[in-house]
């Protein structure tokens, strides 16, 4: 077992009122599976994902991440947590302008403990299986929207999680860039990655082995 | 992790060039002029830091029952206090009594020459470079000389046990040099001499009496000595030794470290406006900066959570922008650095340096402020680094991953207070300066009650060779002018307005009951003809009724008034208790402005000297008819050239005197100018980066705007509405605190302006016209911009 939701929920209060955004949600997720969360807009699927991530607190029930207990851990031990099991891809990239392709992927290796040459490793062999090469001086403006997510893959892939959670990764992409990205997260749960994506298309939701349907916050 | 760190920051830093650049200019330039105002007041107090124990040492202040006060007192009360009172260390006279010449060689020079007591080192434990200060007063023809003077006769070399030859007759041994002494140290002197030397003086044995006051008196006391008890003995020796103590209302030991505060009233205006003003700039510096990097924060937010998303901790985002910050701030301190080598400190010794001395800095002596600039450098970009960050910091991710501005508490009210405090102080500043413009405008342009154009002043005091060649040189030079066409009056004197001597005596009407302390000056029959200067009533001197021997005096209205008199038929200016006959009031002259406008009229005596007296007179002032100065100026300086004298003569047209009395004032002025500048010149940088900022994030509301019609005049308006709504607060504070400064400081000008409506106004405008043009370029540029354009970026 993976993670393990049980009886979410979560609101904000607006004039007053409590708005759930998410209810009664309870999930298990074991390792290896890949998931796709879809629904309508404003459904509360960013919203799911970013609490499983745990970017985002929840008011009430429990979840349990590798049998820790994410909603009695302090903030510092929950970061420590998705730092270390945790890759996000997101639909608008979120690239860093300022840094080359090479230097994004090395970014987060530079939060942990590694040496000089292993990161050099790492990125080395990320940019070869993601056949990056060629760019990895470039910034991300001189990059197509396709190449620019491969990226965003690579990056959250470089410091070996358990789990990707991508939010329509792929919202900003034509459908042959689309594809591409699909097949590779295909690929990589084949190796054993958990992958949770959020997705609005039926076709992309295809290579998940699991749909999970959410309607204003609840899940059907 | 470091060196990407500073790569990302060098990124930064060049993505966001313009506002970069905006940055280190008015960094650079702020902390450049803060860095110039701190070394200053650091010279000032650090002037005196090589006295030891300097807490201990006290001069004498004498306050008389006129409420004026005074630093002189009379040579021998000192002894007494030395000789009466156990709380005594030591005590010194540090007096002049006319400067020496001093011939070495061929070369021969004046210095300012003081004379002290031999236990003037046991006081003042001021360095020395060469001799001991244990010995280097036991001998009575010794002299210590300062540096500057050493280097002037010896140059580099030890002149200990070199003989000089003081006034053509004494042969002094050179016993010590000080150490050099900073110009804004207490102590302005030249060479120092023992007092022992006066002894065979006749006229000083004759004037050191009780009744003369010419000397500071300096003590050094024992460390829990009870002030006010000593005090109280020194009251006591006054009663008893002085022939008239009812003038002497009180006589106080002063702590000595606030003796230049006292002697120029204005250095101290100038070491705290200098403060304030150090510290007005950098808090808008600081402002600005933090302005400008909250706006840049906005952009950041998206990147700030991604950060933390791969792993960064706060910690790190902090660190990263404090070092894009730390290598502005650093830079532009190198560039202010070399600002202030190369432009602000020989600008600060050309306004004040006349008066005050010029500073040099020096690394080996003056490293403390380079290290004072380092930590200024790393407090400034902490503050700017980190209080901007903290408010982004705490956006939780999932919010910030949006970059969704909204994410951010609403902190607008905040961000818009700096700028109002910045304009505040900039307005501040403005106004100051235009105040003080008009202030010395009028002391400048008032009527003086003399006329001063067309008059030239010689220079006459010039130490001749041969005096009495010299007196008839002059009496056949005077001859020659009178009969020169253009000449319309001479006069000779020794005082001229902008230079009358701090010099004055007790004078006392025993019908009217009144104590006036008068201004004394001594001037021939030409003066108040020269000058212009009306009787009130009586007559002007005459040299074929006045004798100097009979001591005719002229007495100015505000003496006439001041002893009480309607008349001055047969009145005469006596000293109380005073058994001579005293000296003939023959005229009464109205009041005219002697010495500037920041001092008031006093009462004013001009003693009767004849013109032809030339060793009695220090100026030779001719009025001579518009447009002929030329030809009578060549006769006067020719004539003195030839005379045989130690002194080279000089001369200066009267007009000129009077406007340098405003020097220092115009140096202050100067001062406030370039720093009104500065600050709106820093404000109007740190707006014109909020505004493009803003444009910027605006470009898609702008092109929308545009798309569905609105015209370019009302984009403008859209975009600096809210900044010249800003402004106008910014002027509402500021006024009334610049009216309340104002007035304080007015009020220290005997003659002052008063106030008006149209100084805010003007002040208020210049600010708008200067934001309003800053805006204005911005706001154009984005408002002119291809709407098509700005929509496709999105
Ligand atoms: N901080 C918040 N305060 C109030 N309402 C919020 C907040 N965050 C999200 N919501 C609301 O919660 C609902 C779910 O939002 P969420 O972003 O999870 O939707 P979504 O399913 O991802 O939609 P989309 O497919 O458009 O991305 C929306 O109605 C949104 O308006
Ligand atoms: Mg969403």
């Amino acid at each position: 077992m993976l993670l393990q939701l049980n009886n979410i929920f979560k609101w904000v209060q607006q004039g007053g009122q409590r708005v759930f955004l998410l209810k009664d949600i309870n999930l298990q997720v074991e390792e290896g599976e890949f998931i796709s969360v879809m629904g309508p807009s404003g459904s509360g699927k960013s919203t799911l994902l970013n609490v499983i991530g745990m970017l985002d607190d929840f008011d009430e029930g429990e979840y349990e991440f590798l049998d820790e207990p994410v909603h009695q851990l302090k903030e510092k031990h929950r970061a420590n947590l998705y730092k270390q099991y945790i890759g996000f891809v997101f639909q608008a990239y979120h690239l860093i302008d300022e840094l080359t392709v090479y230097e994004n992927l090395e970014m987060p290796l530079l939060y942990k403990k590694h040496s000089g040459s292993e990161r050099k490793a790492m990125v080395a062999d990320m940019l070869d299986r993601f056949n990056i090469v060629g760019k990895k001086d470039l910034f991300p403006t001189q990059l197509s929207g396709g190449q620019q997510q491969l990226v965003g893959v690579a990056r959250a892939l470089i410091s070996k999680p358990k789990l990707i959670l991508a939010d329509e990764p792929t919202g900003n992409l034509n459908s042959a860039q689309g594809e591409e990205i699909m097949t590779l997260f295909k690929a990589l749960n084949d190796e054993g990655v958990t992958i949770i994506q959020v997705t609005h298309s039926e076709k992309n939701a295809e290579y998940g082995k699991r749909i999970v349907n959410l309607l204003d916050g609840r899940m059907v | 992790m470091l060196t990407n760190h500073l790569k990302l920051s060098l990124r930064n830093l060049w993505k966001n060039r313009m506002l970069s650049t905006l940055n280190l200019l008015g960094l650079s330039i702020g902390i450049g002029s803060v860095l110039t105002l701190i070394f200053s007041v650091y010279a000032y107090y650090t002037a005196d830091s090589n006295l030891e124990g300097q807490e201990h040492i006290y001069y004498l202040k004498t306050t008389g029952t006129d409420g004026l006060s005074f630093v002189d007192n009379v040579f021998p009360l000192l002894d007494e206090i030395v000789k009466s009172s156990p709380d005594v260390i030591a005590g010194t006279h540090v007096h002049g009594w006319g400067n020496m010449w001093l011939k070495k060689g061929d070369l021969e020079l004046q210095e300012r020459t003081d004379y002290v007591d031999n236990d003037f080192f046991k006081v003042f434990t001021l360095p020395l470079k060469y001799g001991d200060p244990e010995t280097a007063l036991n001998k009575k023809y010794s002299i210590i000389l300062t540096d500057r003077v050493s280097q002037k006769i010896f140059g580099t070399k030890n002149p200990v046990g070199e003989t000089l030859i003081a006034d053509d007759s004494l042969h002094v041994t050179v016993t010590g040099v000080f150490e050099p002494i900073s110009p804004y140290s207490t102590f302005r002197l030249g060479v120092i001499l023992p007092n022992e030397l006066l002894r065979d003086n006749p006229t000083f044995m004759a004037n050191s009496g009780w009744y003369n006051s010419f000397t500071p008196s300096y003590l050094r006391l024992r460390p829990n000595t009870d002030i006010s008890q000593f005090n109280q003995l020194v009251y006591g020796l006054v009663q008893k030794n002085y022939p008239d103590p009812s003038t002497v209302a009180s006589i106080k030991a002063m702590p000595h470290a606030d003796m230049r505060m006292d002697a120029i009233p204005v250095v101290k205006t100038i070491i705290h406006g200098s403060i304030a003003v150090a510290c007005f700039v950098l808090l808008i510096v600081l402002v600005n900066l933090l302005n400008l990097n909250t706006s840049t924060m906005f952009r950041r937010i998206k990147d700030i959570a991604v950060r933390k998303i791969l792993g960064g901790s706060k910690k790190s985002v902090i660190f990263q922008f404090c070092l894009e910050n730390g290598i502005l701030v650093f830079l532009s301190i190198l560039i202010s650095g070399v600002l202030f080598l190369a432009f602000l400190l020989p600008g600060i010794n050309e306004a004040y340096g006349a008066d005050f001395g010029k500073i040099s800095f020096n690394v080996t002596k003056d490293y403390p402020v380079v290290l004072y600039a380092f930590g200024l450098g790393i407090l400034v970009t902490l503050v700017v680094g980190i209080l901007p960050t903290l408010r982004f910091i705490s956006v939780p991710v999932s919010t910030g991953i949006k970059g969704k501005i909204e994410a951010v508490k609403s902190n607008f009210l905040l961000k818009n207070s700096f700028i109002i405090l910045q304009f505040s102080i900039a307005i501040l500043f403005i106004c100051v300066a235009i105040i003080l413009n008009s202030q010395i405008d009028y002391m400048k342009e008032a009527p003086l009650g003399f006329e001063r154009e067309h008059i030239v002043v010689g220079k006459i005091d010039l130490d001749y060779r041969d005096a009495d060649a010299a007196v008839s040189n002059f009496e056949a030079l005077l001859n020659r002018l009178q009969a020169d066409p253009y000449v319309e009056s001479i006069s000779t004197s020794d005082v001229v307005p902008s230079d009358y001597p701090f010099r004055y005596s007790p004078f006392y009407d025993a019908n009217t009951k009144r104590d006036v302390r008068m201004r004394r000056a001594f001037t021939d029959d030409g003066y108040l003809e020269t000058l212009k200067i009306p009787i009130v009533t009586g007559r002007d001197f005459d040299e074929t009724i006045d004798n100097a021997a009979d001591n005719p005096v002229i007495i100015n209205r505000t003496a006439m008034e001041a002893l009480g008199w309607n008349t001055i038929e047969g009145k005469r200016l006596k000293y109380k208790d005073d058994p001579s006959s005293g000296f003939p009031v023959v005229g009464v002259m109205e009041d005219f402005h002697y010495q500037n406008m920041q001092y008031a009229v006093e009462p004013l005596v001009h003693f009767y000297q004849d013109k032809e007296n030339l060793v009695a007179h220090r100026f030779l002032s001719v009025r001579i008819m518009p447009g002929h100065e030329k030809s009578v100026e060549e006769l006067i300086a020719s004539e003195f050239e030839n005379m045989n004298s130690r002194r080279t003569y000089s001369q200066e047209v009267l007009t000129d005197m009077v406007g340098a009395q405003y020097r220092l004032i115009d140096g202050i002025l100067k001062t406030v100018n370039i720093v009104a500048l500065l600050t709106i010149f820093i404000s109007c940088l740190g707006m014109f980066g909020l505004i493009s900022f803003m444009a910027k994030r605006r470009v898609k509301e702008i092109g929308i705007r545009k798309v569905l019609g609105a015209g370019i005049f009302k984009i403008i308006v859209l975009l600096s509405k809210d900044y010249i709504v800003l402004v106008g607060i910014a002027a509402l504070v500021a006024f009334p605190i610049a009216g309340y400064v104002m007035n304080t400081w007015l009020g220290s000008f005997a003659y002052s302006i008063s106030i008006q409506w149209w100084m805010f106004a003007l002040s208020g405008l210049i600010a708008f016209l200067i934001t309003g043009f800053t805006l204005g370029l911005q706001a154009v540029k984005s408002a002119l911009a291809n709407p098509v354009k700005s929509l496709r970026t999105e």
